[in-house]
């Protein structure tokens, strides 16, 4: 019992003294404890503190991120100078975003930011019992999501820039670099709303330019290897990305099993076409986090309120191309889009 | 002082949620000697039949009714197969917990995440009104203490009844339960019930503080709900009249509290399930250090 | 299902009638154990089992509880056929001492919750308190009996007890509910000499109390001898020897040996 009772004051002991340090460090490491922030009141320009949450380790996600910080410094708020920032990285998994979430919000920060549908949900969901506004960007489907009343708007204390594809446009594009093609295969996680409504607006929209999709869908991550293979045996002509944090992540794997196949992959976004994909009207994921930054930094001069500031989308993505795969796939550039941004790859 | 302050705040709230799962891996686990991996399935169950029903504006106190209902089908499932089939124990749990991730998204109509943000909770509306909203972390804090309390203490009255007393006899030794004239494989059932029962609840009360159901809340839940039984019946059974219960739930406090302090000081959260491994590890060979035999006898004891 | 009350005068309360059984069947090692074996038990009777291992005792025990079922015969308890029943059920009526001590009472309960389980059988075991404080008293007397000091420790829980101690209380725990036949399975073997002696006294002491009929298997010779009024001995599922009354108490050790050394013998010349 003696030696038990020694156990048990050593870890209560230790459990207080970091308590204890835990409340009164100001310093830390890099990405953590920060001084709990000044409330925002009409001061502009004042000492503020955001709370960042990107959901997963990613390109796309990453872009948000350094717009974020461009679109903030454009208004006023620069880091270091007036502002810091406490950045965190869910490793895309849902619990941990939780977590963060509700340790960002225990800290009283003036604003929270999550980057991607479940941190801006986890955020939403810490913060809403309390005055602290959300923001988000990368968000596929802001009101399904229930993160806000209408895109027009929010009505809550939630706002932010949403990365609804411009699919259409992506139809034209596939159908301009593929004259002849007829099967567009697309994967989606099954568990992610966003992917799900851009199927089915996806779906819908294809027989107007003569496409027909093909369609698996994949439940996780140990899915998307044996999804692509489907999709390749079903001898489709190319192959569509959404916005889908899951499949994303698998790009290479996937751009390795297409070029094999020699099938191109239309990539949602720039960095997709920096990686290998063909082309996209994809969106500009660093513009997207600048206009949530510069909506950040309205919020926070108290200008404005969260819930009155219309939800940002893409409305038209422009188009670029990745020469050296065009190349490689033996496909020649279609004569409308002569103009659209190359990028070497 | 005042963030240390809702970090704990914060730390105890959850703490006492997680208590009520550890409670029904309490029932499973230590009473009926059944480790039951159910429990990482019937805890998104929990929270996806909350989700499903608040968001279509059904009662949050109903919701909870209905979570526990259907976590303790879950549990039935579970003991069917162990005693009916003669499937093991792991491979039950296993199976359950495999088929109930499609039973969650079947729930949720295919969507990992069902949001019901702005619609009343049991954080919200009932009794919770009475405190005001601009105290919202006290206020969650009370309710799931409340709640959680209402719970250990309904199941310290059901394990000094008869068919609690037989429970615990059957995890003991279902030899005897045999000579007694009843079934053990019925008690087993019956506990599995309950313990998935609690989880679902837990689950459930989980989700509706965070307004939103996922189906991945699930995971590592059997290992935090272990480690709490582990923790709090090996730390607190030293203390006289504390009874394993509540030595259970301050165990799933204490632990929960450990991580969130460690995330505070500046771990990175791809560390956190390491702590959670390590942390348990030394809980486990302290315990070895203590003599068994009283260990056991304070895990054993009721107040007669 | 089970008779509540004794069978009619003349009717053994026991009986076992043409049973099989075979070990293994259709494979190199099939054991023919019982082919058409019988076996019947007087009210009231005190039948002692002796024989080498491999004899049958535990089997023809484990198929009177319902552990294991015969390949084609009946069982019948009080008259009513009992084959089929499963052993929880045949347990209301049937009591068994183990001879592991571990098994006949819980160990993480107290000696009281286990009295309070016991006390308890045959009915429903619902929401209603588990202990209840009026029959504290009456479990204390009980104890008593057993003169070992029981009735004060009525908090302990039953693992801190002796190998002794907890055979008394398991069957105390056996004996607590009316039953038809009690069996007690080497049930003193685990002990030392003088706890044996005690359990074996206080078994007695129920067994005239409360008019048991009883079957005890036992590998001790003497104790074969001194207690019981009828001795059976088994030896390849058969009966090779079977003394009641007047024969038995005429018996003495040296007979018991022969008969073993005589079977023996004729296993070698069977060879």
């Amino acid at each position: 019992m003696k030696n038990f009772a020694k156990k048990l004051t050593a870890a209560a002991l230790a459990i207080l003294l970091s308590g204890a340090f835990g409340a009164c460090s100001s310093g830390g490491s890099a990405s953590s404890a920060i001084p709990a922030g000044k409330s925002g009141g009409a001061q502009s320009k004042a000492y503020k503190s955001i709370g960042v949450i990107e959901y997963a380790v990613n390109p796309s996600l990453d872009n948000c991120y350094t717009g974020f910080m461009k679109g903030l410094k454009e208004s006023g708020y620069e880091k270091g100078k007036n502002l810091t920032i406490d950045f965190q990285n869910s490793q895309a998994d849902a619990n941990n975003a939780q977590t963060i979430a509700k340790t960002m919000v225990a800290k009283n920060y003036d604003l929270v930011m999550g980057i991607a549908t479940p941190a801006a949900m986890a955020l939403y969901g810490a913060a809403n019992p309390t005055k602290i506004p959300t923001v988000f960007t990368a968000v596929g489907d802001p009101v399904g999501a229930g993160i806000v009343k209408s895109l027009a708007k929010p009505g809550v204390n939630c706002t932010g820039s949403a990365d609804i594809l411009p699919l259409e446009s992506q139809l034209k594009l596939i159908r301009a670099f593929l004259p002849h093609a007829k099967k567009i295969g697309v994967l989606h996680t099954t568990s992610e709303p966003n992917s799900t409504a851009s199927l089915k607006t996806f779906q819908r929209l294809a027989p107007k330019y003569g496409f027909e999709v093909i369609d698996v869908g994949v439940t996780g991550s140990s899915d998307v290897e044996p999804g692509m293979k489907t999709l390749i045996s079903k001898k489709v002509d190319c192959i569509n990305n959404f916005t889908d944090n899951n499949v994303v992540n698998h790009l290479p794997g996937l751009l390795q099993a297409a070029n094999e196949a020699k099938i191109p992959i239309f990539g949602s976004e720039v960095e997709q076409v920096k990686n290998g994909c063909l082309a996209t009207v994809g969106i500009d994921y660093v513009v997207l986090g600048e206009q949530t930054g510069k909506m950040a930094a309205k919020i926070l001069n108290g200008t404005v309120k969260a819930a009155d500031l219309s939800v940002y989308t893409v409305q038209d993505g422009k188009p670029v191309y990745n020469k050296k795969v065009m190349q490689q796939l033996g496909i020649s550039l279609p004569k409308a889009y002569s103009s659209a941004e190359k990028i070497a790859g | 002082m005042n963030v240390f302050f809702e970090i704990l705040v914060s730390v105890l709230q959850e703490g006492f949620v997680y208590g009520i799962m550890a409670l029904g891996i309490y029932v499973t686990y230590q009473v009926l000697n059944f480790p039951d991996l159910t429990v990482e399935g019937t805890f998104p169950l929990g929270s996806c039949v909350a989700g499903v029903m608040i968001a279509s504006g059904l009662n949050p106190w109903f919701a909870c009714l209905a979570a526990f209902l259907c976590g303790a089908a879950a549990g039935g499932v579970t003991g069917l197969l162990h005693v009916k089939l003669r499937i093991t124990d792991l491979l039950s749990g296993i199976l359950v917990m495999t088929a109930l991730w499609s039973v969650n998204l079947a729930i949720t109509s295919g969507s990992a995440v069902k949001a019901f943000y702005n619609q009343p909770t049991i954080y919200t509306s009932g009794p919770a009104a009475l405190i005001p909203d601009s105290q919202n972390t006290l206020r969650a804090l009370t309710v799931a203490f409340l709640f959680c309390l209402a719970i250990k203490i309904l199941l310290d009255l059901y394990l000094k009844t008869k068919s609690g007393l037989l429970l615990r006899a059957a995890g003991d030794n279902p030899r005897y339960v045999v000579s007694l004239g009843k079934d053990p494989g019925n008690m087993k059932i019956l506990g599995l019930m309950l313990g998935n029962g609690l989880a679902a609840l837990s689950g459930c009360i989980l989700s509706q503080r965070e307004e939103s159901a996922d189906i991945y809340c699930g995971t590592g839940m059997i290992v935090l709900g272990l480690a709490a039984v582990i923790v709090g019946i090996n730390l607190f059974s030293g203390i006289k009249f504390l009874r394993s219960t509540t030595a259970v739930v301050l165990g799933a406090v204490l632990y929960r509290g450990v991580l969130m302090i460690a995330l505070q000081l500046g771990l990175p959260t791809n560390y956190m399930k390491l702590l959670m491994a390590v942390l348990l590890t030394i809980v486990l060979v302290a315990n070895k250090t203590m003599p068994t035999g009283r260990r056991k006898r304070h895990v054993a004891r009721t107040q007669v | 299902m089970l008779p509540e009350r004794r069978s009619e005068r003349g009717t053994p309360l026991l009986e076992m009638r043409h049973i099989d059984k075979t070990f293994n069947r259709g494979s190199v090692s099939e054991l023919k154990l019982f082919q058409d074996f019988h076996f019947s038990v007087a009210q009231g009777c005190f039948v002692c089992m002796i024989g080498s291992n491999g004899s049958g005792k535990t089997t023809l025990l484990n198929l009177l509880c319902g552990g294991e079922e015969p390949d084609s015969g009946e069982i019948l308890l009080g008259g009513k056929n009992i084959t089929r029943v499963p052993e929880h059920l045949r347990s209301r009526r049937i009591g068994r001492v183990f001879q592991d001590p571990a098994l006949g009472t819980c160990p993480q309960l107290t000696i009281l919750e286990n009295l309070s389980l016991a006390d308890h059988k045959g009915k429903r075991y619902g929401l209603s308190r588990g202990i209840n404080r009026k029959t504290i008293d009456e479990y204390r007397s009980k104890l008593e009996l057993l003169k070992l000091g029981l009735e004060n420790q009525l908090d302990l829980p039953v693992a801190s007890l002796s190998g002794g101690q907890r055979q008394a209380l398991a069957l105390l725990v056996c004996t607590m509910t009316p039953i038809d036949l009690l069996i007690l399975d080497e049930h003193t073997a685990a002990l030392d000499p003088s706890s044996s002696k005690n359990v074996m006294e206080m078994t007695l002491r129920f067994v005239r109390e409360k008019h048991l009929t009883v079957l005890m298997v036992t590998h001790n010779l003497r104790f074969a001898l001194a207690y019981g009024d009828r001795l059976v001995m088994m030896h390849h599922g058969r009966l090779v020897l079977d003394v009641c009354d007047g024969e038995k108490d005429a018996l003495e050790l040296r007979d018991l040996t022969a008969r073993f050394n005589e079977i023996s013998v004729e296993e070698v010349d069977n060879l």
